[in-house]
């Protein structure tokens, strides 16, 4: 059984090639050339949210970091390595911090119960989130709603910790980098832009300001509160 | 895309062995049958029909709000076939256009994703609601950060298919909580049946880590690629071309993480009572754009790394 599987994914990855370089001869050796995305994504693990494939973009196109349910930690090495190398050294654009609605990760935090191993330790930041909202999330009957506002909750506590990093603070000073906060709602498939970040709470798209993040062969505008996608 | 996702219940269910055996074993020619198979969001029962919709589609399969393509017809191909035309087009454009063309596009978008949602609920009345409803995926992908290495797009696998861990030169490391929990989700509540290290020739990780210079926050991080350098010293030493040398070192970061998975206990506890997960050593090449599988002997690894990190309680 196991076989199967791996045999899978092996041969899809030997007709993807092919069809890659037959559609375009020079994609790989370009792609061998370097990398310059302007975009770095930090997501969550969550096996329903392939960026580069809900981005509508490409290789080359996005640098990722993924863990369980898209906690910043400031101290945590794994994520500020990605940060540092991300935006110190390939110099990216944008920074964006995606959480998204059915998170398993958003569901542990909020049961009372030991999930065992190593996430109780990992999710204490996103514990945390929960017992600072106590009063907003308690209020909310909807067990769905409420894993799906704290799930903002922790995108916008995450963006806090990015806003507070330094390597990223000299970054938005000197060249202008720009911090979003969005949702990925995986009932509909959309990208949900919360507002924060550089442009602020509620300032992103308001005045009619579109902010188009450019891949190599696609961009996501960021307008009225939220993303769209566009191939041409 | 637009070739509806036959069974949504693959996003639920790990795809019965069987059928994937009986699929794979009726592609005589993987390289023609699985031409479509990871450009469409089709189940891998679909792929056997190379008609198709175009490799460009993939962009925006997954997400109805991406989903514009410049063709109002949601089945024809999408004339974007050339990156490089795609992006001197629009270096070309004059900022102001872009956002007047952006304009104009907007309306497309919404109409083709009011196309794509009714052909997905056509299929499927509850592909959304399933969606939504929870995941099962098969594998646990430990990459590499790297923009040039979307899991899911190099291995066809669906959205649904892959649990994803990407980090700076994809390190496993003891200490390090993000990863550790990871797994720790992955193979006691996901139960992923492979395990997946991924590594790629050209690492930008491994090279800044082998050079003579302070970098900072991430000297910590890349420290552990100069420790597999030092556990591998002799062989690497041997190598004169330095290329391939740095090729080799990232074949041998590979396998050291594989064995990094291996001592975890979710791994070896997991194994011992289900037989899996499997741990695989995978590395890409952007060259060529294809997988190689490092012949990981897992259950050889397994057992002589419990030698000393046995956490079985057994």
């Amino acid at each position: 059984m196991e076989d199967d599987h791996f045999l899978y994914a092996l041969s899809s990855n030997n007709a993807w090639a092919g069809y890659k370089s037959h559609q375009n001869p020079h994609f790989f050796p370009k792609l061998a050339d370097g990398q310059t995305p302007q975009i770095l994504w930090l997501g969550c693990s969550d096996s329903r949210c392939p960026e580069t494939t809900i981005l509508g973009l490409q290789p080359g196109d996005v640098f990722v970091h993924r863990n369980i349910a898209n906690i910043i930690a400031p101290t945590d090495i794994n994520t500020s390595a990605v940060i540092e190398y991300a935006v110190a050294h390939l110099k990216v654009k944008h920074v964006v911090l995606c959480g998204h609605t059915s998170c398993g990760g958003a569901a542990a935090a909020l049961s009372d119960s030991r999930v065992g191993g190593v996430l109780d330790t990992w999710l204490a930041p996103l514990r945390a989130v929960r017992y600072a909202n106590k009063e907003v999330l308690d209020a909310m009957k909807d067990e769905r709603a409420r894993g799906t506002k704290i799930a903002e909750l922790n995108v916008e506590a995450g963006v806090n910790v990015l806003m507070a990093n330094v390597t990223v603070r000299e970054a938005i000073e000197e060249r202008g980098l720009q911090v979003h906060g969005c949702l990925f709602e995986i009932g509909c498939g959309r990208i949900r832009d919360l507002g924060l970040g550089t442009k602020g709470r509620g300032g992103m798209g308001l005045d009619g300001q579109e902010d188009v993040v450019r891949g190599r062969h696609a961009q996501i505008v960021f307008r009225g509160g939220r993303g769209e996608m566009s191939v041409k | 895309m637009l070739n509806s996702r036959v069974t949504t219940s693959l996003l639920q269910h790990p795809t019965s062995a069987a059928i994937r055996r009986a699929f794979i074993s009726s592609s005589s020619s993987p390289s023609s049958s699985f031409l479509s198979s990871p450009l469409v969001r089709s189940g891998p029962l679909r792929f056997p029909t190379p008609t198709a919709t175009t490799p460009s589609l993939l962009r925006h399969c997954s997400s109805d709000s991406h989903s514009s393509s410049s063709s109002s017809n949601p089945k024809s191909k999408l004339p974007n076939a050339n990156p490089s035309s795609d992006k001197s087009t629009w270096r070309a454009m004059a900022e102001k256009d872009i956002s007047r063309y952006l304009r104009q596009t907007h309306d497309r978008v919404f109409e083709h994703n009011r196309a794509w949602a009714a052909e997905k609920k056509k299929a499927d009345p509850d592909f959304f609601a399933n969606l939504s409803a929870g995941q099962t995926p098969e594998y646990l992908w430990i990459g590499c950060s790297d923009s040039r290495i979307p899991a899911e797009q190099i291995t066809g696998l669906e959205p649904g298919d892959a649990f994803v861990h990407r980090n700076i030169a994809n390190l496993v490391c003891n200490t390090d909580l993000n990863v550790m929990a990871v797994i720790n989700y992955a193979v006691r509540h996901l139960k992923v049946k492979h395990i997946v290290v991924c590594g790629h020739y050209g690492c930008g990780g491994v090279k800044a880590a082998m050079s003579a210079k302070d970098l900072g926050i991430l000297n910590p991080w890349l420290r552990n690629i100069r420790d597999v350098y030092r556990l591998h010293e002799k062989e690497l030493d041997a190598i004169a071309n330095e290329e391939e040398r740095y090729n080799r070192l990232v074949e041998l970061n590979v396998i050291e993480q594989c064995k990094n998975v291996v001592k975890t206990a979710g791994v070896q506890q997991s194994y011992a009572e289900n037989s899996f997960p499997i741990v695989h050593g995978w590395v890409f090449g952007f060259n060529d754009g294809l997988l190689r599988d490092l012949q990981i002997d897992f259950e050889g690894m397994l057992k002589d790394i419990q030698k000393i990190y046995n956490l079985t309680e057994s």
